[in-house]
């Protein structure tokens, strides 16, 4: 899938849904790492401390053995005789020399045995004179306590071979009498403490190592070759100046990894375990591989999916896209058909509405335009003459005034007036006092033409000169009251046009007593206010009847909206035509 | 800006709610630091009653002293021999409990673990606690107090409960035709005679565990004479090759012919079991047995002073040692328990002084008549004589002497011997 092709909505869904997978994810990989960091960590280090600890009662047992050996020893009756005044003879001293061969402790290369009288006991071919022996470092080492068994790491004094060793070594003190003790000595192999690691199966990766009670490293296991920086070291070594016993270091995180440590309580030897660093993160790390692996196919397949809905989405509104953009204004045709059962559906079905719509308009648009072309070259052509018109009546008024001709007189002077207030200098917007003026000369010379056949009241409650209304609105109500109104009466006929505010609301009606309107006519027209604008004049398709109304209607909703009420009423003795404006009419606002 | 603003805040409250719901912390508890101190000590159950030694007063003073001190007490079936053997080598591999009990019926031991400084010298813990000086009867005391005046063993507070006489099962003496626990040595032979006549052994010895019954009724034959008694207050003998080893030799021989069978090569459990079973009539032994002696048997036992009113008693074998080489604070939890171990003791003693005879049985009544009615004390040849006449040349030459494999004189001849080797090991 190349994004070069995928649409900009269906580009902007995917980047967002990469985007959000990618913060998700990111999010859960953090989660993960802190959380698999502290705990597989954590179950690594548990690991290493069991094996810490399984190792330190190791040690535990090899002292227990070592003290049990010889304490042995040290009850045996011979051993006991042998501190006694009386010499041992020399067949009992061959085979007290004899003894320390078999007793059941692995891993002794060498042993020596000195009584209170300076008899030394050792493998036959050790010969050990009492003066080296005097001369030892382990004899002091050892009369520091009474009878405990002592791990002593020292260079081999004592046999010479010049190494540091263990010596495992007691006082032998007389159980029955108060006699200077001898001393019980045992020379391990190396083996003695490395078997301690060989018979564990998880050391391969670590360091394992025993320090003596002076920070002197007895054995180190350290398969890998790791290398420890000084400060690493130091604080191994600094474990033997530590306290307590069983694990006395827990999880201390060194520069290297971490350390754990276990003191043999009596030797004070401690078992210690340096955890590096890589095997510490070696489960975290390769759980996050795996992790990020899932998080790619998931990417992958999430992709894949948000492609497909994207596209069952935008589809459609490609199509209306596509549409809209090939729509020239002229050909109506490209209407869409979408069947998604969502949203679109209606989107699809309002753009044909709206296309439907914009035809009619622009239709009509194009009608009023040809009306209103029709309307400006006569107007052009009118604005030529009223000029002239208005001379020429002056020239007939002033005719009349000398022949005296009175009803002539305020019949031209009523001619100029409408003819006046309809141009109104092109304006639509009058005051309602222009209106009225209007209104009122229309009827005076309706009044000269038809003698006695009505009279008019105007009751203009508001103030006629500071309210606003859209011109010529009523003179064609007065023309429809007159010619529909009264056409069956010869006179006693009356016009009323009242004017008021109703609720804010500025109010005109307009009243004749003669015949009532016709119902339906009257229910037709009131309906009109539920009719489109371009609808209006389909209402009365013979242009013969309601041309008038619906001019207005227009007009008024044009200029008003759909808030403006038109509507007639029918009176006892009469039809009265009422016009609500939305608005009290206090500013002048042009169309 | 706002949907940015957002987007922030909704990231920023995700990463908060990641990190903290990563930062389970393990919920670590702090344990309370224990603060009880721990004071380990090796006890005996008899094996012959299955009952526990001195468990009353462990249980007391432990609840006394709860959460603070606590006797940590390794219940061990052994005989007496088996627990002094045991001693010696838990000294040897520095194994030794913070209490030794009974230390001083070792002597030449006792004498060791002081030279060797193994056990505490008590002296600033009892002269300078005057509740518990004032508490331990001064005869008691003197008993404890080494001749430079330094004390290593801390005495119960009285000798009441020290003494050993000889327990007798009345209903064989009855079924004997004997009414009465003889007075004098003469009716001790007599009444011996008497009971063997009528098929009842009279006495249970035996020569395994230092033969120290048995040297209990010789060395009470011996305390018969003012010579006798010179000689058994003399500390380390110098020589046995005297009229008074001599008797003893005699008395040994004379007594085993009232024994069981049985009696030779077995220990006091042997020799117990066949007194509190009805087949032998005495037995000598001290006060602590009184509680020890089966329901089923006791109203036929009855208590008596030695022939000659004598009562056996040396305070200082009841003297328990505090082993040096704890820390001071168990150490002063040691002496704690001891303190309260004599004033126990006197509490016990005033209970049962104060008790009515006719609540008591008829054997604590015989014990406090003996006490009470002055009877001679004399010491307990077992811290007098040297450990090797006690340890080994009794459990090898009694049986000699009783089989006629050595004479009299042969005896009292490896009874110097003895002290020529205790002298050289010395």
């Amino acid at each position: 899938m190349k994004l070069q092709k995928i649409s900009g909505l269906q580009r902007k869904f995917l980047l967002n849904i990469i985007g959000l997978l990618a913060l998700a994810l990111l999010l859960s990989s953090i989660g993960v790492w802190i959380y698999m960091s502290k705990n597989m960590s954590g179950v690594v280090l548990d690991k290493y401390e069991f094996l810490t600890e399984k190792m330190g009662i190791d040690l535990d047992r090899l002292y227990k053995k070592s003290e049990e050996v010889t304490a042995n020893c040290i009850t045996d009756k011979n051993i006991q005789k042998s501190l006694q005044t009386e010499e041992l003879s020399e067949q009992e001293k061959s085979a007290l020399s004899k003894y320390f061969a078999y007793i059941e402790l692995d891993d002794v290369t060498e042993y020596c045995y000195v009584d209170n009288k300076q008899n030394v006991y050792t493998k036959s071919y050790s010969a050990l004179p009492y003066e080296e022996f005097e001369k030892s470092k382990i004899k002091e080492k050892l009369q520091s306590n009474y009878a405990k068994t002592n791990w002593i790491f020292q260079e081999d004094d004592l046999f010479h071979s010049g190494k540091k060793t263990l010596f495992i070594g007691r006082n032998v003190h007389s159980m029955e009498y108060k006699h200077e003790p001898g001393i019980l000595l045992f020379k391990m192999e190396e083996q003695y403490l490395k078997k301690i690691v060989q018979q564990e199966k998880e050391t391969k990766d670590i360091i394992i190592g025993i320090l003596d009670n002076n920070g002197q490293i007895c054995m180190q296991f350290n398969p890998k070759k790791i290398s420890l920086n000084v400060h690493d070291k130091e604080r191994i070594l600094a474990l033997s100046k530590s306290k307590g016993k069983g694990i006395i270091t827990d999880g201390e995180r060194l520069q290297g990894g971490i350390l754990q440590a276990y003191r043999q309580k009596e030797s004070g030897f401690i078992l210690y375990t340096l955890v590096p660093n890589d095997v510490l993160n070696n489960g975290t790390i390769q759980i996050i591989l795996v992790l990020l692996g899932i998080y790619f196919v998931v990417i992958l397949i999430a992709l894949q999916i948000s492609f497909y809905i994207s596209k069952k989405f935008t589809k459609p509104i490609l199509m209306i896209s596509k549409e809209m953009e090939q729509f020239d204004g002229n050909d109506f045709s490209h209407t869409v058909h979408i069947e998604t059962n969502t949203e679109l559906d209606k989107i699809g079905n309002s753009y044909n509405e709206m296309l439907y719509n914009i035809k009619n308009l622009l239709q009509e648009v194009k009608k009023q335009e040809k009306e209103l072309r029709t309307s400006e070259l006569n107007m052009l052509m009118n604005q030529i003459k009223p000029h002239f018109l208005y001379n020429t009546l002056d020239t007939i008024y002033m005719l009349a005034r000398i022949n005296g001709e009175k009803t002539t007189m305020k019949m031209i002077q009523s001619l100029s007036t409408y003819l006046r207030l309809s141009l109104s200098k092109g304006n639509d917007i009058v005051t309602v006092a222009d209106e009225l003026e209007n209104v009122r000369s229309y009827m005076e010379i309706l009044q000269i033409r038809n003698r006695g056949l009505f009279e008019y009241e105007i009751d203009c409650q508001i103030k006629e000169k500071e309210r606003w209304i859209l011109k010529l609105i009523l003179q064609p109500l007065v023309e429809n009251a007159i010619k529909y109104g009264l056409s069956e009466i010869e006179e006693g006929g009356l016009i009323r046009i009242e004017v008021k505010e109703i609720s804010s609301r500025l109010t005109f009606s307009v009243y004749n007593n003669g015949a009532s309107i016709d119902p339906i006519v009257a229910d037709k027209i009131n309906a009109l206010a539920e009719v489109p604008i371009v609808e209006l004049k389909n209402v009365f398709p013979d242009k013969k009847h309601g041309y008038g109304v619906i001019n207005i209607i227009t007009r008024l909703r044009l200029k008003y909206g759909d808030e403006v009420k038109f509507y007639y009423e029918l009176q006892k003795n009469g039809t009265k035509c009422i016009i609500q404006l939305p608005e009290s009419g206090n500013d002048k606002d042009e169309i | 800006m706002r949907s940015k603003r957002k987007c922030l805040v909704i990231f920023s409250v995700i990463i908060s709610l990641i990190l903290g719901g990563c930062s389970g912390k393990k919920n670590i508890q702090n344990e309370k630091d224990q603060k009880e101190i721990k004071i380990p000590v090796i006890l005996t159950i008899d094996p012959s009653t299955g009952k526990k030694n001195e468990e009353e007063v462990i249980n007391a003073f432990n609840k006394r002293y709860k959460e603070k001190y606590y006797i940590d007490v390794k219940w061990v079936l052994q005989t007496e021999e088996e627990y002094r053997t045991n001693l010696k080598k838990l000294n040897v591999t520095d194994k030794l409990p913070a209490i030794i009990p009974g230390i001083r019926l070792l002597p030449s031991y006792y004498q060791l673990m002081i030279h060797d400084q193994r056990i505490e010298e008590l002296s600033s813990y009892i002269k300078e606690d005057e509740e518990w000086r004032n508490i331990i009867e001064p005869s008691v005391l003197q008993a404890c107090t080494e001749p430079n005046g330094s004390i290593f063993l801390a005495p119960l507070s009285t000798a009441f409960f020290s003494c050993s006489g000889v327990f007798w099962n009345e209903r064989l003496f009855r079924q004997a035709g004997i009414e009465e626990f003889p007075k004098t040595w003469e009716e001790f032979w007599t009444c011996c005679e008497k009971l063997k006549n009528n098929g009842i052994t009279p006495l249970a010895l035996h020569t395994e565990g230092t033969a120290w019954a048995p040297m209990l009724f010789a060395t009470a034959e011996l305390a018969d004479s003012q010579r006798g008694i010179e000689f058994l207050n003399t500390l380390y003998p110098e020589s046995y090759q005297n009229e008074n080893g001599f008797q003893l030799a005699h008395t040994l021989k004379r007594l085993f012919q009232y024994t069981t069978e049985d009696a030779m090569y077995n220990d006091f459990d042997v020799s117990y079991q066949n007194f509190v079973s009805g087949k032998v009539a005495m037995i000598p032994n001290g006060y602590w047995m009184i509680d020890q002696i089966p329901s089923s048997v006791v109203e036929d036992m009855r208590f008596a002073p030695f022939p000659g009113n004598k009562l056996i008693s040396s305070p200082e074998t009841f003297g328990w040692a505090i082993v040096s080489t704890y820390s001071e604070e168990v150490k002063k939890g040691a002496a704690l328990f001891l303190k309260y171990r004599a004033m126990f003791n006197l509490q016990q003693k005033e209970k049962v002084l104060q008790m009515k005879p006719e609540n008591n049985s008829r054997l604590l009544n015989d014990y406090m008549k003996a006490y009470t009615e002055k009877s001679q004390i004399i010491p307990n040849y077992q811290v007098k004589w040297n450990s090797v006449l006690q340890e080994e040349t009794f459990g090898e030459y009694i049986p000699k002497l009783i089989k006629n494999q050595i004479t009299e004189e042969e005896f009292v001849l490896k009874a110097d011997r003895s002290i020529e080797q205790y002298e050289k090991e010395r």
